[in-house]
């Protein structure tokens, strides 16, 4: 018992420091708002849509067809795949598994099981549009 | 004996009086292969295997001459290698293809060993390990796919990587541990590298020995009710001359598709070309798949509704392909009848109905009939017909054989999975429901088909 005890003891003693060392730091992402660079900005103007890489992860923005700008989460719901906006079918699909969203990020078809999560997005009096993380998501 | 003891000069009796090899050489001397009514065929395939794994070894050691793993240096090292670097194209491409013929040889191995029912006792672990190292293999394969840091290696990686979140309590934590964070980056891919070159390899390593040490200690596994028609065929040198013969011939057919297909067979899942550089900014392009033999769980994550029995989606699809993975690892616990020495028709039959359910997966995720391999839009519905029409035509032809060439009788199974898959394919309904449909004819089935012969003849029916 006592033995067994210590072989445990001395397996955690190395395990624990291991599993440690394996997980990342700052898992949890951080959270402050992003602004757009002129690139984006421009990338935004022309295709109607852009995907940046904010503390929080990949976020999709795009112009809806009343030229009202909108930020959902880029990561598919099902398998984690960049979505993308097609504007001529008002949808975001995911290429991976066929999944579709609306514009407002709920899931209408395909597999993914949930909404993508909505971001709040503000075009400033100068022009610079900052995208901050946001949970208004829909559930169907 | 004597000529043991005739050899105990030179470099054999230098290292015999230090180490004590005679008994050794001695016990291999008298080690058989079973000879008999059945095909020596499928006693090649785990030594065709190691073969194409040394040549990983020799390629990766190789290419490792040359990759440098690095967001600025991963995709350029390897497009360095396959555009500048003299014969590196060549030695990129036997690796890739030594890597698809090493799961293929793996796949056949595995299969073989099971419809031989080469699992049953005393070799219980000798299976076990061969689970192991063909999922260690598929594990070399998942990370190796991500070190060229292309398109399509980057959203292999986030859909396979992804799954893991479906694991119950700590599936988060594996997510993150192999990402490295929370999505995949060049991070990810410094854990891959890490892997795939070194504790992947250690790994294999030991349990390829541990595995070949079973096979030597316990000989090569006769057929249930094995008549042996003479002698076995000596392992030494006979069988090994034959192994080695072989391993040539694997060595020209691997030298001549790295020559004259040097990218792969160009449809999704066995093609290579280095395309794009990741960038996970880029939407996955129409028609992303993963490798072949990951293409039947790609599509059975398709056919899973978003949620089901309050499991989303991808949980259930995982919670699946793990017990069937788990039921397959425990195959010669389950198999009562092979641990008596006898005939287990149904295990036969299971394995055969495996390959229709893995086959038909296969076909319907490259969307046969529905637009192409690589379309863009894909008519399921066609889709789904198309690949309904080849399984059950591969099912019948298959039938065919077993019924009359190896006069097999049971086919509960597979007749309840070609069921599945004409109701899917051919009447349109949901691929569960199917499946669940199936599943409630398969007890009625059995029953019927065990009132129709209440007892087997003797010798019909194979093992």
């Amino acid at each position: 018992m006592v033995l067994g005890l210590g072989v445990f003891g001395l397996l955690a003693s190395i395990v624990y420091p291991v599993l440690r060392y394996l997980k990342p730091l700052g898992a949890g992402g951080q959270s402050d708002p992003v602004k757009l660079t002129k690139e984006e900005a421009a990338k935004l103007d022309r295709e109607h849509s852009v995907v940046i890489r904010g503390g929080f992860g990949r976020v999709l923005i795009f112009e809806d067809g009343n030229q009202n700008l909108k930020a959902l989460d880029a990561r598919c719901t099902h398998e984690g795949c960049t979505v993308q906006f097609v504007p001529g079918d008002a949808n975001i699909v995911c290429a991976c598994h066929n999944g579709r969203f609306d514009l407002d990020g709920r899931n209408i078809a395909g597999p993914p099981p949930r909404p993508l999560a909505q971001h709040t997005v503000v075009r400033e009096a100068d022009g610079t549009i900052v995208v901050a993380p946001g949970r208004k998501a829909t559930q169907v | 004996m004597n000529t043991v003891k005739e050899a105990r000069t030179g470099i054999f009796g230098w290292i015999d009086r230090r180490y004590g090899i005679a008994p050794l050489v001695e016990y291999m001397r008298h080690k058989e292969v079973p000879v008999g009514a059945h095909s020596m065929v499928w006693y090649y395939l785990g030594g065709i295997t190691l073969f194409f794994f040394s040549v990983q070894v020799v390629t990766g050691t190789l290419l490792l001459a040359y990759y440098e793993a690095g967001e600025n240096t991963s995709y350029e090292s390897i497009r360095f290698i396959t555009t500048k670097v003299p014969f590196g194209w060549l030695v990129r491409s036997m690796h890739c293809w030594s890597a698809h013929l090493m799961i293929i040889s793996l796949v056949i191995h595995m299969f073989s060993t099971m419809m031989l029912k080469a699992y049953r006792p005393p070799r219980e672990l000798t299976w076990l390990s061969g689970f192991v190292l063909l999922s260690m293999a598929l594990g070399f394969g998942f990370s190796g796919y991500l070190l060229p840091w292309n398109e399509l290696s980057f959203f292999a990686t986030v859909v396979g990587t992804d799954s893991m979140k479906a694991v119950p309590v700590v599936g988060g934590w594996l997510l993150q541990v192999l990402r490295g964070g929370g999505d995949v980056t060049i991070h990810t891919l410094y854990r891959f590298f890490a892997l795939h070159v070194v504790v992947l390899p250690l790994l294999i390593v030991g349990i390829v020995s541990f595995h070949l040490v079973l096979i030597q200690r316990q000989g090569m596994a006769k057929p249930v009710a094995h008549e042996p028609t003479r002698r076995g065929l000596r392992f030494f040198p006979d069988f090994m001359l034959r192994d080695v013969l072989l391993w040539l011939v694997c060595l020209i057919v691997l030298a001549s598709l790295a020559v004259f297909v040097p990218y792969g067979l160009g449809i999704p899942g066995f093609e290579w070309e280095l395309g794009k550089k990741a960038n996970a900014l880029a939407p996955a392009y129409p028609g992303i798949k993963p490798e072949w033999y990951f293409l039947w769980i790609y599509q059975l994550l398709k056919e899973f509704p978003a949620h089901l029995f309050g499991l989303e989606g991808p949980e259930a699809a995982v919670g699946l392909v793990s017990v069937l993975m788990g039921l397959w690892a425990a195959m010669p616990w389950l198999d009562r009848k092979a641990q008596r020495e006898e005939r287990s028709p149904a295990f036969t039959d299971i394995g055969c109905a495996a390959l229709l359910f893995l086959g038909d997966l296969t076909l319907k995720a490259w969307d046969i009939g529905g637009g192409g391999v690589h379309g863009a839009h894909v008519d399921a519905v066609a889709s789904a017909r198309m690949t309904a029409y080849w399984s059950l035509g591969l099912c019948f032809v298959s039938l065919l054989f077993r019924g009359f060439v190896l006069r097999q009788r049971f086919f509960v199974f597979t007749f309840c999975t070609a069921l599945q898959i004409a109701l899917h394919g051919l009447l349109g309904l949901h691929y569960l429901v199917a499946a669940a449909i199936a599943l409630a004819v398969l007890p009625i089935a059995w029953y019927l088909d065990a009132r129709r012969t209440p007892v087997a003849p003797a010798g019909e029916g194979h093992a």
